[in-house]
């Protein structure tokens, strides 16, 4: 058995009175392609953001590779939704790429070379390096999501949490994203993610959780992708396959 | 003009305004990209009440003492709409729109009970309102410059981090940087640039210089850094201008002097700058148009040349139009150009060039 690169035990969010996530538990092994999938409303996003300590459980932790995240900030990278940024906002892409090193730059100290060179890397392998001093209001939604790829990617971490990577991209960027998570996995890294094409998802993926509030299942895709466990998931609005997302 | 700078009352007052134009417009630049340019209204209305306890409990109308004052009204002021915000199902917007006039209103019923009280010392007090550069003194324009530069150093120094906050605030928290606390640090840094500003513009329209020299600078630029000095850059001139011309003239109000002079900025700005420049934009469109049209044009003779070959044949422009609409006007262009020729007085056909262009 590999290490546990995420590990949550009785994790509990609630906005007000409702909770959004109860009581859920999740193992991510090392080096492993965990799907989050689920209905809208199911927690998903709330989860890597409690996992992220961006909001306070009720209850429950969050464990990367066995220590709370606060202290293995430099293993993790974070991918958020591309739409939950201003992308009129005066800056180029290689602005945006390089504050994936602010963390390790820490307060006040500026990129330098060294930085510059890591975003250079990042964005050479999202296929993206001719853009870099494009401004990022002129980028298409897939060339928007692959700019926030290679941000992650300079962080150099170990486990990567990703909010819906493939919301609204074309197929070239869908195709290169995939080719992107094989890559992280054959270097031994972690990625999890926010998926909402269930068609996909055996295809990406090697392990999948179900999520809608509670966890429903969790493991590889072809234990746990099951119809009976769509249907628990989803609910009663069954009729998953053949048909895209929730 | 030269000789303004030699009087001791002008360079104070033209300097004094630079430095709360280029505080007040670079730090508006982060305001404005946040959407929170009502944020400067609230935080610029709700020091008045500030300025008025101050002078009653000190006395005092040494520029810090009232500048303190307005500071701690504006923070209690903007904590008041995140609390609102926060604890009640009011929205961000009604909630500055709460403080503001709540604020403002407080702080006018203190004035009129401050001028109403006996003694002289009150004096010059409602200059707050509407901003009054000449009664500027050097002590004024130490404060000022020192607290601006400051504000300005802090800014220049976490600049980062606020690209960070500003852009992507999420994304800085899960690098582990304190978002709360940097944002409290810039509205605290946007409070000083208000602040410093107030004798000089006034409450009611300092909003003003936070907002347009910003505004004016996105139209000039797609850098964040560029756009922050520009702004800043705008700022003074708005704010020299607006004070020395003030001072000049009697009995026009400094702060709607200056308000105007930026507003003269960001039009001209809106009109002619850059790639987002409205009149280019204008230019670029009906150029474009026109290029449309007359290869419309060419292509419809061509296209008529193949349905009736033989050589010579010209086609009225009442066919043309048919085709395309408002044909004659093309045509006459480009008979100018050598692409058309006029066969007869309502008969057009290619010339050599004309099929080249058309088959291009």
């Amino acid at each position: 058995m590999s290490e546990l690169a995420v590990e949550v035990t009785d994790l509990t969010v609630a906005y007000g009175e409702k909770p959004v996530l109860w009581d859920v538990d999740l193992e991510v092994a090392s080096g492993v392609l965990m799907a989050i999938v689920g209905p809208n409303g199911a927690g998903k996003t709330t989860l890597i953001r409690a996992v992220l300590g961006m909001l306070k459980p009720a209850a429950g932790q969050a464990l990367v590779f066995g220590r709370p995240y606060e202290e293995q900030r430099r293993r993790v990278a974070y991918v958020p939704q591309r739409g939950s940024v201003d992308w009129d906002f005066p800056t180029s892409v290689l602005d945006v790429v390089l504050m994936g090193r602010y963390g390790r730059l820490g307060w006040i100290r500026r990129p330098g070379a060294a930085d510059k060179t890591a975003a250079h890397e990042a964005l050479e392998q999202v296929g993206m390096a001719e853009l870099r001093g494009r401004q990022i209001s002129q980028l298409s939604g897939g060339q928007q999501q692959r700019v926030f790829l290679a941000r992650a990617l300079v962080q150099h971490a170990d486990v990567y949490f990703m909010d819906e990577p493939f919301q609204g991209v074309d197929a070239t960027t869908e195709r290169a994203i995939v080719e992107l998570l094989r890559t992280l996995r054959s270097n031994g890294k972690t990625v999890i993610a926010v998926h909402h094409d269930l068609q996909t998802v055996e295809e990406y993926f090697d392990e999948v959780t179900l999520l809608n509030v509670r966890r429903i299942s969790s493991g590889p895709v072809a234990e746990v992708f099951t119809e009976e466990n769509l249907r628990r998931t989803y609910g009663g609005r069954a009729a998953f396959f053949g048909r895209n997302g929730a | 003009m030269l000789e303004l700078f030699d009087d001791y009352t002008l360079r104070t007052v033209a300097l004094g305004s630079a430095a709360l134009g280029i505080t007040s417009g670079a730090l508006g630049t982060f305001a404005v990209l946040r959407r929170q340019s009502l944020l400067g209204d609230a935080i610029s209305h709700a020091a008045l009440p500030g300025v008025a306890i101050a002078f009653l409990l000190t006395g005092s109308k040494a520029p810090l003492v009232l500048v303190t004052g307005a500071a701690l009204a504006g923070f209690v002021g903007t904590l008041a709409v995140m609390s609102i915000v926060r604890t009640t199902r009011v929205k961000y917007d009604s909630a500055l729109g709460i403080v503001l006039s709540v604020f403002f209103g407080f702080g006018l019923v203190l004035l009129t009970f401050i001028q109403r009280r006996p003694d002289a010392s009150q004096a010059g007090l409602d200059r707050f309102l509407f901003g009054q550069a000449a009664g500027l003194l050097q002590r004024d324009l130490v404060t000022m410059a020192i607290l601006g530069g400051i504000a300005l150093l802090l800014m220049l120094l976490v600049w980062k981090e606020l690209k960070l906050l500003a852009f992507d605030p999420d994304y800085g928290a899960s690098l582990g940087f304190p978002m709360r606390a940097l944002d409290i640090l810039l509205t605290s840094l946007l409070v000083v640039a208000i602040v410093i500003g107030l004798q000089t513009v006034g409450v009611v329209l300092m909003a003003a210089m936070v907002i347009a020299p910003a505004a004016a600078a996105r139209q000039w630029t797609d850098r964040l850094g560029l756009g922050a000095a520009l702004a800043g850059l705008f700022g003074a001139i708005a704010g020299v201008l607006g004070s020395v011309l003030s001072a000049e003239a009697e009995r026009l109000p400094t702060g709607p002097t200056i308000v105007l002079c930026v507003t003269a900025i960001v039009l001209v700005s809106l009109l002619v700058a850059g790639r987002r420049g409205l009149l280019w934009r204008e230019v670029r469109g009906r150029r474009d148009r026109r290029r449309l049209r007359l290869a419309a044009v060419l292509a419809d003779l061509r296209a008529l040349e193949h349905q009736h070959p033989g050589a010579g044949r010209g086609h009225s422009a009442a066919v043309l139009s048919v085709m395309s609409g408002g044909a004659l006007s093309s045509l006459q262009e480009l008979e100018r150009r050598g692409q058309v020729a006029r066969l007869a007085e309502d008969e057009w056909a290619l010339t050599d060039e004309g099929r080249t262009e058309a088959e291009r």
